[in-house]
């Protein structure tokens, strides 16, 4: 039995008043009760975090594990060790690997091998189309079986409507949806930074917010015609952002995600840096006013979860001239702290609840209804709990991450607020 | 007075003193050749290895011609038959290898924006010079440019530049837009829609879609080669609706300031972005160019490795 002592909770909507003791029995919460107020036997590991937040535990919607085919990179184990310690505690794996995630077995493959490895749930998502190819539907009621929990062609986006609408319709009973990366291939082909001020000063091949634009609206327009729900991962446009909102107060099933590289870092940093390619990545990093947008819309609801979209490559694919870089960024090990740090330099403004959600309630209504529980703090509820400290202050230091990644943009600053305390299942992994 | 740029990336940061400092060597090496060269400064004992890693000509043959007149060891890396292309070798391996040899600048041109940038962050002792990355700059050939210019008309504040063809694609007029402000001039551009960026403005330029028009304004018309092999749909329909709306002609220069030259930095495509009969006439500069390039190429060479002029 574990005790997280004097803790301030988060269930998930709120922040409830005044400090609290959580008991976990085995993989379940057994009390949430005021602090002092419960009387303990023998054998409990007793963790004070007097004033730290208890949160239900984070889920992470968009991670590359890189499993199968790409073990230099990423494997399911690092990966899920890494989102451990970044402070999630269920993480859904992207199924862009090679082969891709296109058939039962691999779901199973994928699913299996994360149940058997220290860290974070992994969830299997699983191509759209055999093969990724575009072409095809997967054999997505055997996958949801096996436990796909979104399907996606991410990487890429669906490029043929019909088949994404077939795609919809086919898992409308089933309550899984697709997560469409948004994106015109033809209007991003080659593209390398955002179409603005930095690609007319470099000359690097722009992607226009237009790419991402089209996308979305054709998204959007498919999920109101069949009322069938829809997800849009990595938003990265204020008019990508301001479309999602008009289609939310219009009653359209539609839901999305940003990255934390997106709500912090601008097109600037690619010129500043001197062509630096750890910040290269797709969608691109766009203007300050798209930043602004997107904290707007976290403001304002609009946002449904933040997902890290944990690109890992190994450094011998991504330290080489811009242009001959591999487009990713890893964050899985910073993330939390980086978007907690950014609320803290934007003066706190938003309610941290607000910021919370998009970290546990909020992707978990993305997933199939079974999961939705995982976005929520309750007796009775598995001890999925991640406590995080807004006040830490620490340095992110890339050398000593589980991840593969070896690059990061965030390396050698100092962040304020991280997750300090992670239970999965009520495992503390040590 | 020492020179402070360690490596050449681009004239971004540069000043405007930095340029007409590069300006008075050259001029001062002109005189020396003219004088039959034999008070030239000397490098001597120091290596350039051309690294070129996209074809060209002028610039190559150039910098070499430059190095030599210093004294200077030469080597061509040729990329075709070099163990990178031929074994997988990675560039930073290459460019320790060849830094552990030695050498003491690495003259680079690359297809990839930000190449030399790159390689200054993986080089310990050697200096880079940019001789262009991809679409991004191209500084050696527009401090060529601004020194072919300086020469003819003496100053180049006030004067205004014309740069017209693919803007988008070009780092030769990014670099130029750079300098030939920095000396005071003004910009314009023109070309096609396609071929400006949509940000254009930030390159603090003013665009003018009607090419006959510019021309008439400008005292320097500096056409940009026409660059298919970069296009992923036809920009253009064809060379010769191109040459009618934004080529060069006899026709289009007769209204011309009289004073106005016509400046390219090659290779050039004729019927397309120029008529032959102006990039053979009177008024263009074309060749007064690519010989300036070895004088400017050995001036600055000569500030980077450490000459104590």
């Amino acid at each position: 039995m574990i005790l997280l002592k004097g803790v301030r909770v988060f269930d998930g909507e709120h922040l409830r008043e005044g400090l609290f003791d959580i008991l976990v029995e085995g993989k379940k919460i057994e009390r949430i009760a005021p602090k002092g107020s419960l009387s303990l036997g023998d054998g409990v590991k007793v963790i004070d975090l007097e004033g730290k937040i208890a949160c239900p535990g984070f889920i992470d919607i968009h991670v590359h594990l890189r499993e199968p085919g790409g073990e230099w990179r990423e494997e399911i184990k690092s990966g899920a060790l890494a989102a451990y310690y970044g402070g999630f505690t269920t993480i859904v794996a992207m199924p862009n690997t090679n082969p891709p995630i296109d058939s039962p077995e691999l779901v199973r493959f994928v699913k299996l091998t994360g149940e058997s490895v220290k860290g974070a749930r992994v969830l299997p998502s699983g191509s759209l189309s055999k093969g990724r190819e575009g072409k095809e539907l997967t054999e997505m009621r055997r996958m949801v079986n096996e436990g796909a929990v979104l399907f996606t062609e991410d990487g890429s986006p669906t490029v043929r409507t019909d088949l994404l609408r077939s795609a919809m319709l086919y898992l409308k009973d089933l309550g899984v949806r697709v997560m469409e990366h948004p994106e015109d291939p033809y209007l991003s082909e080659n593209g390398q930074v955002n179409e603005g001020r930095v690609s007319a000063l470099s000359g690097l091949k722009g992607i226009p917010s237009s790419s991402e634009l089209i996308d979305v609206e054709r998204c959007i327009i498919l999920s109101r015609e069949l009322d069938v729900p829809i997800h849009i991962t990595h938003v990265s446009t204020k008019e990508a952002i301001n479309a999602i909102r008009k289609a939310k107060e219009e009653g359209v099933k539609v839901t999305c995600d940003v990255t934390p590289h997106h709500l912090t870092l601008d097109e600037e940093k690619v010129l500043e840096s001197g062509f630096d390619p750890v910040y290269k990545v797709r969608p691109p990093l766009r203007t300050r006013e798209d930043i602004e947008a997107l904290w707007e819309a976290i403001k304002n609801g609009v946002v449904d979860a933040i997902a890290t979209d944990h690109a890992p490559y190994h450094v011998d694919e991504k330290d080489l001239p811009f242009e001959d870089a591999s487009s990713g960024i890893a964050s899985l090990e910073c993330a939390v702290a980086v978007i907690l740090d950014a609320w803290d330099r934007r003066g706190r403004s938003i309610p941290l609840e607000k910021i919370l959600r998009l970290f546990t309630s909020g992707p978990a209504k993305v997933l199939p209804e079974r999961y939705r529980g995982l976005g929520y703090l309750r007796e009775g509820g598995i001890a999925d709990i991640t406590v995080i400290d807004i006040d830490r202050v620490s340095v992110v230091d890339v050398s000593l991450w589980r991840s593969k990644a070896r690059l990061t943009p965030w390396n050698g600053l100092s962040l304020k607020g991280w997750p300090v305390l992670t239970l999965v299942e009520g495992e503390l992994i040590q | 007075m020492e020179w402070r740029h360690r490596h050449l990336f681009d004239l971004d940061d540069w000043t405007r003193e930095d340029i007409e400092r590069v300006l008075a060597l050259t001029s001062e090496i002109e005189g020396i050749l003219n004088d039959g060269g034999k008070a030239l400064p000397s490098l001597k004992g120091k290596t350039l290895v051309n690294f070129f890693l996209e074809s060209s000509t002028r610039t190559r043959v150039s910098f070499e011609i430059a190095a030599k007149l210093l004294g200077m060891g030469v080597i061509n890396w040729a990329a075709a038959s070099s163990s990178m292309a031929v074994k997988g070798e990675s560039l930073k391996d290459t460019l320790w290898t060849l830094e552990s040899m030695g050498v003491d600048v690495v003259v680079v041109r690359s297809s990839w924006v930000g190449a030399p940038q790159y390689m200054a962050r993986k080089l310990r002792r050697a200096r880079v010079i940019n001789a262009g990355d991809g679409t991004h700059a191209h500084p050696t050939q527009a401090l060529l440019d601004i020194y072919t210019a300086w020469k003819r008309f003496g100053s180049l504040e006030g004067k205004r530049v014309l740069i017209a063809g693919d803007i988008l694609q070009s780092r030769v007029a990014r670099s130029d837009i750079i300098g030939f402000k920095k000396m005071g001039s003004e910009v314009i551009i023109s070309g096609p829609g396609n071929m400006v960026p949509l940000n254009y403005k930030a390159l603090g330029v003013r665009y003018e879609p009607d090419f006959a028009k510019a021309v008439r304004e400008s005292d320097i018309i500096y056409l940009l080669r026409v660059q298919k092999e970069r296009w992923q749909v036809n920009a253009i329909p064809s060379d010769y609706e191109y040459h009618l709306s934004f080529g060069c002609s006899e026709e289009a220069l007769r209204e011309a300031r009289g004073c106005a030259v016509v400046m390219h930095p090659g290779p050039i495509n004729r019927g397309v972005e120029i008529a032959s009969e102006v990039a053979d006439g009177d008024k263009s500069l074309i060749l007064e160019q690519v010989r300036n390039g070895v004088l400017v190429r050995a001036a600055l060479l000569y500030l980077y490795l450490g000459g104590d002029a």
